[in-house]
Formats: C-alpha cells, sequence, structure tokens
C-alpha cells in the first residue's frame, strides 16, 4: 500500500488579526510550509484547503497568491474538523496515487464576527431554541459533575494544564499560566463553565506538505508518517444520548488504531479537541487513553503531562493556543509534525515516536457533533 | 404551486406531490404544544411503519427515511438529563436555561427550563413538567413526590 508522508508543516502565531485577510493569515504558513519541506509551489498536484467562515474558493484566494493554480483545488466545510477533513482528503489522494505533492490548508477568521459563541445555523431547530456551543459542553460538564462525583476542580484543572503547556509554545494566543481560582473565579458562559475553560475567539493558518514516498524520498527534510486517516459523521438519534460517552469520537479513534496497527497505549504525544475544560476529560476516555470513567483522576495524577504517560495537548490545545475552527485540525498536524521531528523547542516532548490528532465539529440537534477526524503519526 | 402542471408519479416527465420541497421554515399555524384541561403535551411525529418517535414534528422517519410520520402527542412529565444557565449571546436576553428532557417514551427535547413556581431547584435526573404561557413552552422542575398526580 502507498504511504503519505508530512513532509513540511508551518502555521501563523494564533490571536486576533484583524487586518488580514483569508489569505493574507493563510499565505506566510503555505510558504513556511513549503520551505520546511523544500519544495517548490510549482511541484504542488493538489491543494485541499479547510476552513468553515471563510466564504466562496477560500483556497483559491489564497494559492494564487503565490501562483499555485490550474491544478485542482478542493474547499471543505466540516465546522471544526474543516482542516482535518482537508488532510483527509489530501491523504486519500496520495494513497490512491492521483498525487505526489499535495498543499493542505486550514484556515479561519472569527474576529469577523466580533466576539461571543460561534454562530450556528440558524435552520436547526435546538439553534433556533438558543443553543450555542458553550450550551452543549456545559451539560455534558453538568452530567459529568453529576455521574462521575467529579468537583469544578477537575474540570478547571484542565485550563491550568492548557495554559501551562501553551506559555512555552510561541504559536500559542494565551501565553501565560493561570491558577485554579482564575479558571473558576472568570466570569460564567453556561454553567458550571466558566471564561477560562472555553476556547478563545482567534484568527488563525496552518499549512502542511503532503507527499508520497517516492517525493519524501528526494527531500532531506525530515518526514512524518500518516498511520492512520479516519473521518466519521454524527449518527443521528431522536431519544437518549450519553454525552459523556461519544460514539463519533470513540469510533473514530477506534478504526484509526486498527488501521495504524498500534494503539492508545504507544503514543507518547496526542493534540485533542479541548474546546472547552469539560471535552478533554470526555475525550481522554473516547480515544482510550485511560478507561471509562478514570479521566478525571488521570488528569489528576499528571498523566497528560510532562513525565507523565502520554502528553495530551503540548501546543496548549484550543483552550490556550486557540480554535479558529477550520484551522485547528491542519494546526494540531503541524504540532505533531513538530513533535514528532524534535523541532517543538521548549515544549519538545523527549523521544516522541508516535502521536494522535483529534477534532471533532459541529452544533446540530439529534447528533453527538456533525463530523469527527483522527490522525495517527509515526516519526519517519 | 400550479396543481394542474403535477403528474401521478414523480419520473423525468413531470413531478408528483413528493417532489416538492418541504416547507419547514414557515411559521407553523399551531405551537408546537396543545393544552387540554390544563395539561401541556407536546405534538410530536411518529412513523405508521416503523413506530419511531420525534420531537418537534417531521415529514421523514429518521429511522427507515420512510415518509410516513403522523402526528402524536407527549408528556407532560419527563426527567432533566443535564442543564445550563447560558450567560452568552449575540441574539437573545441572557441568561436563559436550556436542558435536554427524556421523555417516558424515549424521545429527548432541548427545552427552556424555568426554576419560578414550584420551589424545586433544576438537578440532573429531575422530574419536570411541561408548561406553557402564550405561544412558548417550557419545563419547570417537579418534587419526585408528585409523581403520578396529574
Amino acid at each position: 500500500m502507498n504511504q503519505a508522508y508530512i513532509a513540511g508543516a508551518a502555521m501563523i502565531p494564533m490571536g486576533k488579526h484583524r487586518e488580514s485577510s483569508y489569505a493574507g493569515l493563510a499565505v506566510p504558513a503555505v510558504l513556511n510550509a513549503l520551505k520546511s519541506a523544500g519544495i517548490d509551489a510549482k511541484t504542488v498536484g493538489a491543494v485541499t484547503c479547510g476552513h468553515a467562515f471563510g466564504g466562496m474558493l477560500t483556497g483559491q484566494r489564497i494559492v494564487k497568491e503565490l501562483g499555485i493554480g490550474s491544478v485542482p483545488v478542493v474547499n471543505v466545510d466540516n465546522a471544526c474538523s474543516g482542516g482535518a477533513t482537508a488532510l483527509h482528503l489530501a491523504w486519500k489522494d496520495i494513497i490512491a496515487g492521483r498525487h505526489d505533492v499535495i498543499l493542505v490548508i486550514g484556515v479561519d477568521k472569527l474576529t469577523q464576527f466580533g466576539g461571543g459563541p460561534l454562530p450556528l445555523v440558524e435552520e436547526d431547530p435546538e439553534v433556533r431554541l438558543g443553543v450555542v456551543m458553550p450550551a452543549v459542553y456545559a451539560m455534558r460538564a453538568r452530567r459529568y459533575l453529576y455521574e462521575r462525583g467529579a468537583t469544578m476542580d477537575d474540570l478547571a484543572g484542565v485550563s491550568v494544564k492548557a495554559r501551562r503547556h501553551g506559555a512555552r509554545n510561541p504559536y500559542a494566543q494565551f501565553r501565560s499560566e493561570v491558577t485554579l481560582d482564575q479558571v473558576l473565579q472568570s466570569r460564567p458562559i453556561a454553567d458550571p463553565l466558566t471564561l477560562l475553560q472555553c476556547c478563545p475567539t482567534g484568527d488563525g493558518a496552518a499549512c502542511v506538505v503532503l507527499v508520497s514516498d517516492a517525493v519524501r524520498r528526494s527531500l532531506s527534510a525530515p518526514s512524518v508518517r500518516i498511520a492512520a486517516s479516519v473521518l466519521h459523521s454524527g449518527q443521528v438519534t431522536a431519544g437518549f444520548r450519553d454525552m459523556l460517552r461519544p460514539e463519533i469520537s470513540s469510533d473514530c479513534a477506534r478504526d484509526a488504531y486498527a488501521a495504524a496497527g498500534f494503539g492508545p497505549e504507544d503514543l507518547d504525544v496526542v493534540e485533542l479537541h479541548d474546546a472547552f475544560s469539560i471535552a478533554e476529560l470526555i475525550y481522554y476516555e473516547a480515544l482510550g487513553l485511560c478507561p471509562p470513567g478514570e479521566s478525571a483522576n488521570y488528569l489528576r495524577d499528571g498523566k497528560t503531562t510532562y513525565g507523565g504517560e502520554v502528553v495530551v495537548n503540548p501546543s496548549g490545545g484550543l483552550l490556550s493556543k486557540g480554535h479558529p475552527v477550520g484551522a485547528s485540525g491542519v494546526a494540531q498536524a503541524v504540532e505533531i509534525y513538530w513533535q514528532l521531528t524534535g523541532r517543538a523547542g521548549a515544549r519538545q516532548v523527549d523521544g516522541a515516536r508516535r502521536g494522535l490528532s483529534h477534532v471533532t465539529g459541529g452544533g446540530i440537534a439529534g447528533l453527538d457533533h456533525g463530523a469527527c477526524t483522527v490522525h495517527v503519526y509515526e516519526a519517519a | 404551486m400550479n396543481q394542474a402542471q403535477m403528474t401521478a408519479a414523480t419520473s423525468g416527465a413531470g413531478f408528483a406531490g413528493d417532489a416538492l420541497p418541504f416547507d419547514d421554515l414557515r411559521e407553523p399555524r399551531d405551537p408546537p404544544f396543545v393544552v387540554r384541561e390544563g395539561v401541556v403535551y407536546l405534538r410530536g411525529s411518529k412513523s405508521r411503519s416503523s413506530g419511531s418517535q420525534a420531537f418537534p414534528e417531521r415529514r421523514v422517519c429518521l429511522d427507515t427515511g420512510a415518509c410516513d410520520m403522523e402526528p402524536f402527542l407527549f408528556g407532560p412529565r419527563g426527567t432533566l438529563y443535564s442543564y445550563t444557565t447560558v450567560h452568552v449571546s449575540s441574539s437573545r436576553s441572557v441568561p436563559y436555561t436550556l436542558g435536554y428532557v427524556d421523555f417516558p417514551n424515549g424521545v429527548r427535547v432541548l427545552a427552556h427550563v424555568r426554576e419560578s413556581g414550584t420551589g424545586v431547584p433544576a438537578a440532573c435526573d429531575q422530574p419536570v413538567e411541561l408548561r406553557a404561557e402564550g405561544a412558548s413552552w417550557y419545563v419547570v422542575p417537579v418534587a419526585a413526590r408528585e409523581e403520578g398526580v396529574k
């Protein structure tokens, strides 16, 4: 079977970049990704571009700025999984032997909305009743506290870890540490979630260069093999759903481990979808990092930070690094590339060889989430 | 739509009523609930063939795709699975409280939760009951001991 490799990766520092267009956000990431791979823009055979709010022809608006044209450019919306879905589509084309070099871009600009919760699609009946993403996660958090006997400190502990990790990441939107008290005393967003338990509004772009084995061998840059790339959609129900067991994420991870031939116990580094504090705890279990019911202890015992079993969100995650939704899946792949090639600087996970990235996406009635993407990586 | 243009069956030669788009954004003629003898019930849909039930009313069975949904009423009692008070919104006044309510027929409904009136605070697994005010409906927590009381 053919293999696909990340041969270069880059992103811009995330933050509020109000004076940048979508192209203005993404072009520096594209140029630096090509430069890190040692690949000329003229050799790019296809482009996939994930975004949620970029509007028509986002990818073309970006790549035309460096003279890339004529090749197929596909724009992907899959909410928070948009960027990771773009990576998945590129992976499929490399595996199928259709292209040797594909540019994968993730980009979004949330400052265009002026703050507050992400605008959801008003056609949805639950959105019309007032659902916002913080409310969905808050209901998960409330149920978690109720069923698990967990405490507000357990939730806030996720944010404290995220900010501690992010403080060492120059690309993170938040680069200062916070205390449990600061997290708990920040203003309420959707009870029991406070402001510092919610990912910030921000803008960002990331890019990876995906190549075939033949091209990889011709390059001097280190590469990372994509051991599995899995995309799932949500399954609707009009009835009961266990909000602590998101089947879309656990099924997606299960399929990814089966395709990779190794499992959660073999991972050194994970970038997961911590859009809100509660999400990280739930996803420890869904991704199989710890047994069901053990997530609060797993965090409390330091298993998911440096010196533990697996470093989760060394970048600071969505809570600290930021979450320009369509960019996040690609930004996670950039972080994993940097970690598995020893280029992560002050936040390097020693000897990291295998990693995983996970994003879900979307708030629509009847589904846990609309989309979920899991990628598993191995240093080449 | 001119009914005279429609054919008996939908094909390349013409179309019947089943080719027309759903007018699911049209303001409904009736609210999604009814009040009978002071008791509030929600209007749901039930598939004639599969028996699947759903709220709000819909045209297609979520389990089989069959277009045989029929109206039915359910309520007024359910159980609050989880809830949250929302403090941020760009489109409505805050705070407001939302919760998922599981009804005995298996249908889960997102509802506005109001704590006023019964003196019972919202909690996970707390019994709740439908209420209506004008054209809007919501749930209130009620004491467990009232279970079974009409």
